[in-house]
């Protein structure tokens, strides 16, 4: 808190870890609420950024929290206003349009019932169907704000349901004059939706990212386009039906047409305007000089601008026609597309803005078939307009299956901190936040800033709750790793399967387990069946296993739950980088043990990694040991930190490599781990680890009881103000 | 981790344990004050946890004990094996528990291979359980679990006992895991519905559904931390509980068989108008034999049995004999904890005992009715087995507001 209140008085940037379940996100809530009340003019806005949308519903949780306390101290009504934000698919309260499963189809149906040309329609003939959810909005809502409160999507829709106006726009509009927003990242990262929603929010905003621990990726991602061979047939059939719409209209009126031409001429930037609704065809982050020029004359027709797409996507197929693998530069694209089919640098990068200017043109309502179109144009535009920190990669086939044709075209972002440095020009104090964010000083680095704060908290607790251990060789001694060397060998597999079934004997309930990739798992489980290790595991626990396929991870998950509550006990066999390690909390009895085999190093062999890796040592002298060390090191943490939610919890954590014990991998796990990782317990066998978990779990399950933690986790008000711990705050803050 | 005592393993079994920390000397460089306050203070914790003040005491106490069979029993984490170590604690507990609870009863039941073995019946007699439990040694542990088989029987058996006693089950649970045929929350549901506490042991760490088990019945779940540990667990078990809710108070119709004169040593001088009989408890099993003129006949309906207390099997009469109800008696009546204080210079010697009070006895214990004042043997002692403060029932006053 302390630290947090320096960087906003500083107005920085700050880098804060903190193990989850500490009460981060009330922390960051009350600290920020007080600071904006306080000062009210430096600080006028909070921006939360969180990851899913169960995780922006707790936030929203202890936002209503932290305000009915305000309320009950204060005694009067406070004047704030929180709402969350999220897709139309989680807002909509049309009767048939939030039927739809799939955000896309949501948001193509929302744009047909809403966008500016359909009301205009309707308004002319009364058939048109239109929302009237987004009328009653439209007549009403903008002149009455939401009264202050703490909205989070239920509240929202019921809201909505009571005034009938549409809660998503309610909220995107709310979201102007709103004190608190919660929304998901990338509302703020992604180019392409930020300018829309985000764009009007002042400067003096505070931005907190939190579980932000793979920011990096999700800024590259958001700039990243992947282009398959059946998204170029799907874009070759809309380009057809663009054109026969083109033909149609000549013929019935030609007018529109000609009206859009010149306003072409005259700018794209006024075209934009009053069109809040139509934002499914935005344009990627583009220089804004280039919005004020005039749309090049080559593209400016419908009919020009069609067979202008027409033969960028034929070029894309040629250059998809490939045996080997290719590597260029956007530059090097450039030159190639121009020699080959005579397009310029600049019409290019008008792509995604003229698109989308057509298709407003020809008022295509049902925008869902047109998505792959649109991919191209981003392309398209961002390649014309980035010629570094980007690598455009074609590959033939997949390196798993090199028989089977499936050329794909990657356009891939490099550098994380082209996406995010807009965020951090824009707001005066950006936090960056999560449970698992050592080794700090990497992300300042990778994404280019300087924070004014960086630092690490450790949980203070009354007991021992978390165990890291480091298990470095089976009973028969010989080492356990999942090097590349020897991931095969049988012995390391005999040896990573005993272990497992030992643990399983001695932990209750459920039992988490990572291992490095899918092929790895499947591998080492196939091997495991004819060792005769999945019986002898099943005597314990009954075994499920993530894959790649969604609905399958989820029923397995289901089951694993209900194995864990009824006392059957469970293994659960996941990806250090899958869905499971990402956004699912084991606490309690759900996660007594974590085992983490082997060092999640990513795929090295990936070009588009390479690329980056090559990227990072150029621009930002990184090492690429150093950078795939410190990605496997997060990524070993975020899968330990799976276990522990709360002070109450308690969680066992095996790390079962032997190189987990090198000074440079245990120094880049968070300190809360680090603290209690001792020495002797760092280079164990199988039996010397159950052994000691055995007594520790035994331990832990003696009564814990709120009083235990008293004066040492938890203070009570006298506590806090007693002298002895003044002392001892004004000591660490100086220490600082 | 290193700070625990487990005093019958090897030294090289153990973690280290720094035992020079926790001693210290006293200020003429002695150890032996600290040493006996150590004594004290751990004595005097156990005793003040269980005085709980008047509140009502399930007395008629029907207690299911499972024990876990299953192959998890046969690990040596417990010496010898946890299963032998649980059963012969368990001889103590069945001992202690009719000394402490005569007119309730008490049945045991097994888990093995997914299933649950009946090994004897609900009933009074602690030497039958006793035999029952050293038969029970040469068993063989094998397979998993099955907690809610054995809840489901344990239920079954405890279901139809009178509304007024209080219906228990205790389970010492070895493994991890449980193999359930169906639902286990339905069972849990179905033994709140019928009122029984379920308190469960573990044996190697906390499982959820056990802690589940135990919250939701008002029972207690814990795990012990080694044998020591685990017997104190065990015993804690032999006071009878609160009574959960507000059970309406009831009266019970009981039935004192006559004809024994000498109860307490179970032998009895033999009376002509005693018939030989069968005794209705042995009946169904291939042991019964003609009873000679030794027994007690059911007021009410003539039955023949060989012991007390227990249900008639004809017609439903709670037999007990004088003294069972007489023990059980002082459960009713707790003696308030006893007040620690610094010695007070004008009494020299425990009211109880006449011992001397000497200087290195820094803390003696005051009665809150009687004000008398009592060593700490004696505190433990009046606590433990007296259940009765001599300083009150001494005086005339007290004494007679106690049984008021």
């Amino acid at each position: 808190m302390l630290e947090l209140k320096r960087a906003l008085d500083a107005k920085g940037h700050c880098l804060l870890e903190m193990p989850s379940g500490t009460g981060k996100t009330t922390t960051l809530l009350s600290l920020i609420v007080a600071y904006m009340k306080a000062h009210p003019l430096d600080l006028t806005k909070l921006v939360y950024c969180s990851r899913t949308v169960p995780e922006i519903e707790k936030v929203m949780e202890e936002l209503r929290k932290l305000m009915n306390y305000y309320e009950k101290e204060m005694g009067m009504e406070q004047n704030i206003l929180g709402l969350a934000l999220s897709s139309r698919k989680n807002l909509c309260i049309h009767p048939s349009v939030s039927k739809e499963r799939e955000g896309k189809v949501v948001d193509g149906r929302c744009y047909s019932l809403t966008a500016s040309f359909v009301r205009a329609r309707h308004a002319a003939d009364d058939a048109v169907p239109i929302c009237e959810f987004y009328e009653g909005f439209d007549a009403h809502g903008k002149e009455f704000p939401l009264p202050p409160g703490v909205y989070n999507l239920d509240d929202l829709k019921e809201y909505g349901q009571t005034k009938r106006w549409c809660p998503y726009f309610l909220a995107r509009h709310t979201i102007i004059h709103a004190n608190i927003v919660v929304y998901s990242y990338h509302y703020l990262l992604d180019p392409k939706i930020a300018e829309v929603v985000s764009k009007e929010i002042s400067k003096s905003s505070v931005v907190v990212f939190d579980e932000a621990h793979n920011i990096d990726n999700v800024c590259i991602d958001s700039m990243s386009v992947k282009i398959t061979k059946r998204l170029l047939d799907k874009c070759s059939n809309s380009i057809t039906i663009l054109e026969t719409t083109i033909s149609n209209m000549k013929e019935n009126d030609s007018k529109r047409l000609e009206k859009e031409y010149k306003r072409l001429v005259e700018g794209l930037r006024d075209a934009t305007i009053a069109r809040e609704t139509d934002m499914a065809l935005v344009n990627p982050v583009l220089p804004s000089e280039i919005l004020e020029e005039a749309v090049p004359g080559t593209i400016r027709t419908a009919e020009h601008f069609v067979a202008f797409l027409k033969r960028v996507v034929e070029y894309i197929k040629t250059r998809l026609r490939v045996q080997h693998v290719v590597q260029e530069s956007p530059a090097g694209f450039l030159r190639d597309i121009h020699t080959k089919v005579c397009i310029d640098r600049k019409p290019l990068r008008f792509t995604a803005e003229r698109l989308a200017s057509l298709i407003r043109t020809l008022e295509i309502s049902d925008l869902t078939d047109f998505s792959p179109l649109v991919t191209v144009s981003h392309f398209a535009t961002l390649v014309s307009a980035y010629t570094k920190g980007f690598t455009i990669i074609i590959e033939p086939f997949e390196d798993r299956a090199p028989t089977v044709s499936n050329p794909i075209l990657y356009f891939s972002c490099l550098d994380s901190s082209i996406a995010i440095k807009p965020v951090f020009n824009r707001f005066q104090t950006v936090v960056i936040t999560s449970g698992t964010l050592s080794p700090l000083d990497m992300y300042p680095k990778i994404l280019d800033f300087h924070p004014v704060i960086m630092t690490s908290f450790t949980m203070t607790l009354a007991r021992p709750c978390i165990l890291p251990m480091i298990v470095s060789k089976g009973n028969d001694q010989v080492a356990m790793s999942s090097r590349y060397e020897t991931r095969e060998d049988t012995a390391v597999i005999r040896n990573y399967g005993n272990l497992l079934v030992e643990v399983a004997a001695a932990v209750p309930d459920g039992i988490v387990c990572f291992f490095t990739s899918y092929l790895y798992l499947e591998t080492i489980v196939s091997s495991w069946y004819d060792q005769g290790i999945i019986d002898q595991l099943q005597r314990h626990k009954l075994l499920f296993i993530e894959t790649q396929d969604a609905a399958e991870t989820s029923l397995a998950l289901i089951n694993y739950i209900k194995a864990c509550d009824n006392g059957r006990g469970a293994v659960l066999l996941s990806v250090a980088r899958g869905k499971v390690s990402e956004g699912i909390d084991f606490d309690h009895h759900l996660g007594r043990a974590v085992l983490m085999f082997g060092i999640p190093y990513v795929y090295t062999q990936s070009r588009i990694l390479r690329a980056r890796l090559e990227y990072l040592r150029d621009q930002f002298q990184i090492r690429e040991n150093d950078f795939l060390t410190f990605d496997a090191m997060r990524h070993a943490a975020q899968c330990l930190g799976r276990c522990m939610r709360g002070k109450t919890d308690y969680g066992i954590m095996v790390l079962a490599d032997k190189r987990f014990s090198r000074a440079d991998k245990r120094s880049k796990l968070p300190k809360w781990i680090q603290e209690h990782l001792k020495d002797t317990n760092c280079n164990l066998s199988t039996e010397e680890c159950v052994q000691i978990c055995k007594r520790w779990l035994r331990q832990m399950a003696q009564p814990f009881s709120r009083e235990d933690q008293l004066g040492i986790s938890l203070l009570t008000l006298e506590q806090l103000q007693s002298e002895e711990m003044q002392k001892k705050i004004l000591q660490r803050a100086q220490g600082v | 981790m290193a700070d625990e005592d487990e005093t019958k393993e090897y030294r090289w079994e153990s973690g280290y344990e720094k035992t020079w920390e926790a001693i210290k000397e006293d200020d003429d460089g002695l150890l032996e004050s600290n040493v006996a306050d150590l004594v004290a203070r751990a004595k005097r914790k156990r005793a003040a946890l269980k005085a709980t003040g008047a509140i009502q005491l399930g007395m008629m106490r029907h207690l299911f004990v499972v024990v876990d069979a299953s192959a998890c029993m046969f690990l040596q984490d417990l010496k010898p094996t946890r299963f032998l170590c649980v059963l012969k604690l368990l001889e103590v507990f069945v001992h202690e528990f009719f000394d402490l609870n005569p007119i309730s009863q008490l049945g045991i039941l097994t888990t093995k291979m997914k299933r649950s073995e009946q090994i004897t019946v609900l009933a009074g007699n602690q030497k039958k359980h006793i035999e029952a439990l050293q038969q029970l040694k040469d068993l063989s542990c094998e397979g998993e679990p099955s907690l809610q088989n054995s809840l489901e029987r344990a239920m079954n058996g405890l279901k139809n006992m009178p509304a007024h006693s209080s219906r228990e089950i205790l389970v010492l649970f070895g493994s991890l895991t449980t193999c359930d045929p169906g639902d286990i929350q339905k069972t849990i549901k179905a033994l709140k519905d019928n009122n029984i506490r379920v308190s469960i042991i573990g044996l190697a760490a906390e499982v959820r559904i056990c802690r589940e088990i135990a919250k939701k019945t008002g029972g207690t779940y814990n795990v012990l931390i080694d044998d020591h540990h685990l017997k104190e667990l065990i015993l804690s078990q032999v006071q009878p509980p609160a009574v959960a809710g507000s059970l309406e108070a009831s009266l019970v119709k009981m039935g004192f068989p006559g004809g024994t004169p000498s109860v307490n040593d179970g032998t009895s001088d033999s009376s002509a108008d005693h018939a030989p009989a069968y005794c209705l408890c042995h009946i169904d099993s291939e042991t019964s034999s003609l009873m000679g003129p030794n027994g007690y006949n059911c007021p009410q309906c003539g039955s023949r049995y060989c012991e007390l207390p227990v249900e008639c099997k004809q017609c439903g009469l709670t037999l007990v004999s004088a003294p069972h109800l007489a023990r059980s008696y002082h459960h009713l009546f707790p003696i308030k904890p006893f007040m620690e204080r610094a010695q007070v210079p004008d009494t020299t010697h425990c009211f109880a005992c006449a011992k001397l009070f000497l200087e290195a006895e820094t803390n003696v214990y005051e009665c809150e009715n009687c004000h008398q004042i009592v060593c700490l043997d004696c505190d433990l002692f009046i606590r433990e087995t007296l259940h009765t403060c001599p300083g009150c029932a001494s005086d005339p006053v007290t004494a007679q507001m106690k049984t008021n």
